[in-house]
């Protein structure tokens, strides 16, 4: 499945909107100013997903899925190396948890921060596309890339095609680089892309 | 000052929403799922209820609904990440006397409490 370049344009514009309220919610949260790079939108088989991203990160992650469901329904991941994972719950706690195991306390304080930066990016998906999204409780994976990558199922519907927009993000001052990803299977992905010409035919 | 219970399953967040309200002279509780909140309310008997929506075990609007079955003139206002107009919508349909975003900002906070108690 392939793009044309008016919905890949429409899309991205849609999702540069989302992120842009996820980094300003990161910034409040932390008190950093977030740097947010141009969001990538692409479609992947869901095979060839572990090598799309392990070319930006690699190794034991930590990733806040988020299950949305709705006329467009699929996983919402924030993804951050360990290490990363560790600077951001200390920049939350000021607890200095350096660079050990994450505890019970700070794996919590991650899935909050998941949450929060989820729904502010797919929340604005539901606004600008007058769709309603359901939100289901985020889980923390603690993993290696690819096994986290084996868990993508939405429901009894497992993800075969899916539709990947991220962007990375670092918070100026410290060395947190983390990865937004949207997954959607492509019965989802096409109810998408049909709200999304509608907005943009509204917006021109 | 009030007695503001916090229903939300995340200790990060409760312990936000503690930061803010206590040092403004409220009087604070919590529980950690909707169930626990309930019994909270019905024996603490809180002037004013910060509920999440997203928990484990019942959702928000489920606690709110029930909340207000319980005591029709519960006040309740709704501290969520969702951002969404449509839930903004459900919350005010379902009774909540108000609805603030996360991350949670003091001034934001406390002119909703402030707010609903004079409401």
């Amino acid at each position: 499945m392939i793009l044309t370049d008016e919905q890949k344009d429409a899309l991205t514009e849609l999702i540069n909107i989302a992120f842009s309220r996820t980094a300003a919610a990161l910034s409040d949260l932390t008190g950093h100013r977030v740097i947010l790079n141009v969001p990538q939108v692409a479609v992947h088989p869901i095979t060839d997903l572990q090598g799309v991203l392990a070319e930006f990160v690699g190794g034991e992650i930590a990733s806040v899925h988020q299950i949305f469901t709705g006329p467009v329904s699929g996983d919402a991941i924030l993804m951050l190396n360990y290490e990363g994972a560790n600077i951001l719950v200390d920049l939350l706690t000021e607890e200095g948890a350096g660079s050990g195991r994450l505890d019970v306390s700070g794996q919590e304080v991650l899935m909050e921060t998941g949450n929060i930066l989820l729904n502010a990016c797919l929340g604005v998906f539901g606004n600008l596309l007058k769709v309603h999204v359901s939100f289901s409780v985020p889980r923390l994976h603690l993993e290696e890339l690819n096994a986290m990558l084996d868990s993508l199922v939405i429901g009894k519907e497992e993800l075969r095609y899916a539709l990947v927009v991220y962007t990375t993000f670092q918070l100026r001052d410290s060395s947190v680089t983390g990865y937004l990803v949207i997954v959607l299977g492509v019965a989802s992905l096409d109810r998408l892309l049909h709200a999304v010409e509608e907005w943009a035919q509204l917006k021109t | 000052m009030a007695r503001i219970l916090i229903i939300d399953d995340s200790a990060l967040s409760r312990r936000m929403m503690r930061a803010i309200l206590e040092p403004a002279g409220h009087e604070v509780l919590e529980a950690t799922d909707g169930i626990t909140g309930l019994e909270r309310y019905f024996l603490d008997k809180p002037e004013l209820v910060m509920l999440d929506l997203t928990m484990t075990g019942m959702h928000g609007l489920e606690v709110l609904e029930k909340l207000r079955e319980m005591d029709p003139a519960a006040r309740v206002i709704v501290a969520t990440a969702d951002i969404q107009s449509s839930t903004r919508t459900m919350v005010a349909a379902a009774g909540a006397t108000g609805m603030i975003n996360k991350p949670l900002a003091a001034e934001t906070v406390l002119q909703a409490v402030t707010e609903a108690l004079r409401g």
